[in-house]
This record gives C-alpha cells, structure tokens and sequence, in this order.
C-alpha cells in the first residue's frame, strides 16, 4: 500500500496518463472536429475552423442524403463489400487449409508469392483491373466491385488465415481422420470451425478496404446503379466549389458501418491477429 | 457434408461466375433503328454552377432526339480523379466514355496520339466551327488534328477586397510596381493578410496563378517557350516567395484551393486569384464586401503591361468509332450543346466564359468586370500548368513549398521544375 502512494509511482501514473491522453486526443480530434463541422454552416467554418455551431444544423445531413442519393449507395456499398467478404475467406480459408495443412513441394513458394501481394501498391493495379474488368463486359456494375475487392484482399486474407490455421492443433484432424474424415470434411468440420477468428479478422480486414475504397469504385463505375458510398462524398465538391459542412455529414454517416463492425468485432480481430501473429 | 459442399460451390458461382457471365455479352454498337445511347463522364454535375443549365440541354436534346439519340450522364465530380480515369482509361487502350472533358495542356495532348479519340477536323466547319473562338480552336489543333474541342475558356485575374484596401487608404487597384508593394506593405503593417497565396493541391492553383502573372509580365507572351532556369522565372519565383512568406496568411505553404478561397471569403485576405466562376458563388454573394470587389490585372512587374492570364479551361472530346451512326449522334450532341443560344444559357447560369460567342449577360458585376477585363487587354497568354503541363505544374507546387520554406534557392527551385517539363 506504502508503494501506491509512493512519489516515483504517482509520478509515473502522471506521467503515463499524460502520454495515453495526449495520444487518445491525438486520435479522437479529427473525429470530433469533423463530427462537430458536420453541423456548422461553411460560412462558420471558412471564419473559424473549429467552435461549436452558432446553431446545430441538421439540414446538412438531409442534404447529405438527398444530394449525393446516399440511401443507393449505401445499398451499393453493402452488396459489394458483404459479397466481396463472402467470397473472399471463402478463397482464402480453402487456399489457407492447403498451405497451412498439407506438406507439398512448392508449398512455401505460392505461398511467399501470393502474400507478396500485400507489398503491391493499389495504384499499380489500376491499368490492368480496368482492361480486364472492361473486356469481361462488368464495367459499371458490383459485379465489377466484387471481384476486385474480393481478389485485392486475398494475401492479406491468406497471411492471417494461412498463419490462424497453423495455429490449431495437428492432433484433432488426426482424430479426425481415425473417425473417417476425408480432406474436404478436415476443412469444413474441424478447421474452418476453429478457425473462427482469423476468419472475421480477415473478413473485417476484407470489408473496411471495400466500404472505403475510392479508387477501384471511381474506376470501375460510371453510374448511380453501381456507384458506392465513397463516390458519393465526392457529389460535394465541385472543380471550384465544395460544400464541406454536407461533405463532413455525409463523411460521418459513412464512417458508421466499419466503425460500427469493429465495435461489435474487435474482440475477435485481436484474438484473431494475436493468434496469427504468436503461433503462426 | 456434400450439402456443405454444394453450398460453397453455389455461393462462389452465384457470386462470382453467375454475374460474369451475365454481363459478359455488352456491346456498344449500334443497332440500325435502335436508340443510341451515348455516355458522357461530365465534371459539370453536383455543386457544379454549370450543372443545372447542362442538364436541362441534355433533357431537352433527349427530348427532341427520343427513339433515336439518348445523352446520359456519367457523374464525375472529383475533377483529380476524373483525370485519373481518363489517364487510366486511355493506358488501357479503352475510351473512358463516349464523350468526356479534359484540360488540354502538353501532358493530356499526348493523348492526341491516341486512336480512341475522334479527330473533329473534318465535321468542324461552317456555322459551327464560325461560332468558335479561332485562337482556341488554333491551340486545341495539334498536328492537324482536332481530337479535343475548345469549350469553357477562362481569364485569371487578381480580385481586390476594395474594403480592406480602403481600411489602408487606398482607393484604387494599383497601376505600377511601386504603387503594388506600397499596398502590400501598408495592408501587413495594418495586420491584414494581404494575398491568399497556397502550395497545396496538384497545382497551387492561386500561387501558380501569380507566379504566371509576374513571369508574363517579365518575360512576355511567350515566355513558357523559354528554359524554366530563364532570369525571368528566377524573378518570378522571388516575387512569387516574397507574397507567400510576407504577405500571405501563416497557412499558405500547404493550403488547398477550398482555405485560399476561404480566407478570402471570410474578408481576411485583400487580394486573391481566380477565374470566373467563382464570381458566381452564393457564398460569395452574401459577403458584406461583394459589392465592392474589383477584378483586374496586376500592373507591370516587366516589359509587358495590359496583358491577362488565360486558358482553356475545358476540352471535349469523344470515342473514335467505326459505327458511323454513333459518330453522327455524337457529332449531332456536340453541336447542340454548343449552340450559342445554349453556351448563353450556361454562361449566364454560372458565370464562366467560353470559347463559343454568344449574347451572353453577365449576372452580376463580377462577371461583367471578367467581360470587360477580357475585351480591354491587348495581350493574352496561358498561365503555367495549361503551358507545361501537369507534370511540370505537380513539382511547381511540391518545390514551391520547400522554395518558400527557405530550403532551396530561387535557382533550385526553377532547375527542378525545368527537369520535369516535357519539351
């Protein structure tokens, strides 16, 4: 008890708040400031660029969903980035089994070539994304959106659940295998279960880049019909003109979905990396 | 198990085989009888002031043309990434619509060497190509061809916040070198930030505006023909330094359009760069100092006086197409859209100026001034990203940063610029 209250551990208490609220600051301001602009008028924000609004205005997030037909997009952004999950772990996870399960030669070759992926930048893909998605005839659908996302995402995919899968024990597909189980029952009966976690680590992984892509969706689309949310923060700006206080509205209800998925998530991403990361 | 199986395997085809294969038939041709729809990827939507009297053309052409010719709109809003579509598009090998704008300077004329755009040349005549400014269409022709057509055409002119420069007593723009840095050192001493200056964005739009304005000024009309280590552009970028550091807000090195634009809107700054359109702002037009806003050039900093900043501001262009139908459509489009009675409409909607001769009345007193200001100036010349590019104008900004923090020279800064022009 004398050490609680000793002066070199209140100081270091001090001193280790000091730090952790400096960097929660560091963090949460930009959220704070674009969540409280997002209800001031651009006048007030071109005269100060961070007060509390004169008076609250809700009108910019009406506008935020009548001008750039959020609602759509919204809808757009959902079936690309839930289907782009879908198929991505499910690539992933079978790819994952064989590389992380069976011995084979050439084995760690695909696998160090297909991770490898995670150090291309996005930017390299654009030419070739744009001319296969072009000549398959699926410009301008989520068709399009899908596969990119889907396909962009599996070596960062298959590093965690490739490293998730090594983690479980050899002994229960061996069990397994005595009890009858083939090679597609050890995979859908005893290893995908387990690998819970990692799954939804790469799935989450998977659904944040597609939900905030901006890039690949400018490229690929052209129309209302397969447009996603990131598109439409855009709808505010102008060569010349931008109506940033709708612009920070429309921001904030497109943060919702992935702030909200790691929220009810976040457990299992931790448990998820630090399984890979520790016993991979 | 097998249940399980079959499961995947439909998910994965529902997903992604089922789609493929579903859209995998699209082709753009033309059907004899059927309606042609053409895609235009148009800048001019959203917040845009031209968006409004652009689509009410579109309507009415779609209107008039019904079963037979159908122009939609592709939206694209961020004019960066518009650019980087069609850069991405034209690298492929693929047109990025059937019709698109794009700024033309030497980096987007390489694209002129491209068969996927259509060569106007021989379409443009008569009363259409009589409607036309000759000097634009001159520089929209490169090697004969005419694969882009001059549309929106701006001059970029200093603005003058009269209130603020009546707070230093000074009632009039000033009309010599002297007469300007008197100004800017009385408005510092009064504590008021005397130009909206910024490095920030792809190009340091108001910066770069005013470093051409002191580089034609010095060097003349055709002064981009020069090496950019020329004296002149030296000079330039001094004076262009000295307005950052000394009279400019704390903010310039790094800020974007959108704060330079702010600052003078919130009445902080007293003199800021500019094209027309942005004299048809709403937000501008309730500020208590618009009334009294003056548009004009900067006196001589050189040899050369009475002269103005200016540029084609947009290009059109469309896909080069075998199907003679679709290119009749789309040459039938471009024509009604640049109708003088419809590039009046535009024009008086949003206040920006265009390479089309029209009737046009400016809307307020603003573009008016732009108006007389364009008719009065003997001498014309192109700012520096329309002249070298946008290679060259991307390290104008990125070195102007580092020139105004003092960690290059006025001489480094111009050598780097000069080894990203493409001559």
């Amino acid at each position: 008890m004398k050490h609680a209250f000793s002066l070199s551990h209140i100081s270091a208490q001090i001193l280790k708040w000091t730090v952790l609220l400096f960097f929660l600051s560091a963090a949460l301001f930009p959220l704070v400031w674009l969540l409280i602009n997002s209800f001031r008028s651009n006048l007030e924000l071109q005269i100060t660029s961070f007060a509390l609004p004169e008076r609250w205005l809700i009108g910019n997030y009406e506008r935020a969903l009548q001008v750039a037909s959020l609602p759509r997009l919204f809808f757009n952004s959902i079936v690309a980035s839930f289907s782009a999950v879908i198929i991505n772990v499910l690539i992933s996870s079978l790819a994952g089994f064989v590389l992380s399960r069976e011995v084979f030669k050439g084995r760690d070759t695909i696998y160090t070539i297909v991770t490898a992926g995670v150090l291309i930048p996005i930017i390299a893909f654009m030419v070739p994304y744009f001319s296969l998605i072009t000549k398959l005839g699926i410009y301008d659908s989520l068709s399009a959106l899908i596969l990119v996302y889907a396909s962009v995402n599996i070596p960062v995919s298959m590093f965690l659940i490739t490293s998730f899968m090594r983690s479980i024990p050899k002994e229960l597909e061996e069990a397994a295998i005595i009890d009858g189980c083939g090679f597609v029952q050890r995979f859908s009966k005893i290893v995908f279960p387990l690998s819970q976690s990692g799954l939804v680590t790469a799935g989450t992984f998977c659904f944040i880049y597609s939900w905030n892509d901006f890039i690949m969706a400018m490229l690929l689309t052209s129309g209302l019909s397969a447009r996603t949310v990131q598109l439409g923060i855009k709808f505010f700006t102008s060569q010349f003109i931008t109506d940033y206080t709708s612009m920070f509205a429309a921001i904030i209800i497109t943060m919702i979905p992935s702030v909200g998925a790691y929220v009810f998530l976040h457990n299992r991403i931790i448990s998820g990396l630090t399984a890979g990361a520790v016993k991979g | 198990m097998t249940r399980r199986v079959l499961l995947l395997a439909t998910l994965v085809f529902v997903f992604l085989v089922a789609p493929l294969a579903l859209y995998a038939a699209g082709t753009s041709e033309a059907v004899p009888g059927k309606e042609i729809e053409l895609r235009w990827a148009s800048i001019w939507v959203g917040q845009d002031s031209k968006a409004a009297p652009v689509n009410a053309i579109i309507a009415e052409f779609n209107a008039a043309n019904a079963g037979k010719i159908k122009v939609v709109v592709d939206p694209q809003p961020d004019y960066n990434a518009h650019e980087q579509k069609i850069r991405t598009a034209i690298a492929a090998g693929i047109a990025p619509a059937d019709i698109w704008t794009m700024k033309l300077n030497p980096t987007t004329a390489e694209f002129y060497n491209s068969p996927l755009l259509m060569d106007f040349t021989k379409s443009f005549k008569g009363d259409w190509k009589a409607s036309f400014d000759a000097a634009s269409v001159t520089t929209s022709t490169i090697n004969g061809m005419l694969k882009s057509l001059p549309f929106e055409v701006a001059v970029l002119p200093i603005w003058f916040n009269m209130d603020l420069l009546a707070k230093v007593g000074v009632n009039a723009v000033p009309k010599t070198e002297a007469e300007f840095w008197s100004l800017m050192d009385k408005l510092k001493a009064a504590g008021i930030s005397a130009s909206s200056q910024m490095t920030g964005d792809t190009n340091a739009w108001t910066s770069m505006i005013w470093f051409s304005h002191f580089a034609i000024s010095m060097g003349g009309p055709k002064v981009w023909s020069k090496p950019f280590t020329d004296p002149v552009f030296v000079k330039a970028a001094e004076y262009t330094k000295r307005m950052i550091v000394d009279y400019s807000t704390a903010d310039a090195i790094g800020l974007g359009a959108g704060g330079s634009g702010g600052h003078f809107l919130a009445g902080r700054t007293a003199l800021f760069s500019n094209g027309p359109w942005y004299a048809g702002r709403a937000d501008l037009a309730a500020t208590p100092f618009f009334k009294n806003i003056t548009i004009a050039g900067l006196p001589a900093f050189g040899p050369t006086s009475n002269y103005t900043v200016s540029r084609i501001q947009a290009n059109i262009c469309a896909v080069a197409t075998k199907d003679k139908a679709r290119e009749a459509a789309i040459i039938e489009f471009l024509k009604y859209l640049s109708l003088p009675a419809n590039v009046k409409r535009i024009a008086e909607a949003s206040g920006a100026m265009f390479a089309v001769a029209s009737d046009a009345t400016p809307a307020n007193h603003l573009q008016a001034q732009f108006a007389t200001l364009a008719k009065n100036t003997k001498v014309s010349a192109q700012d520096l990203e329309a002249a070298l590019g946008a290679t060259a104008t991307l390290e104008f900004g990125q070195q102007l940063s580092a020139f105004a923090l003092g960690r290059i020279s006025a001489a480094e800064f111009t050598k780097l610029v000069e080894a990203k022009i493409d001559r």
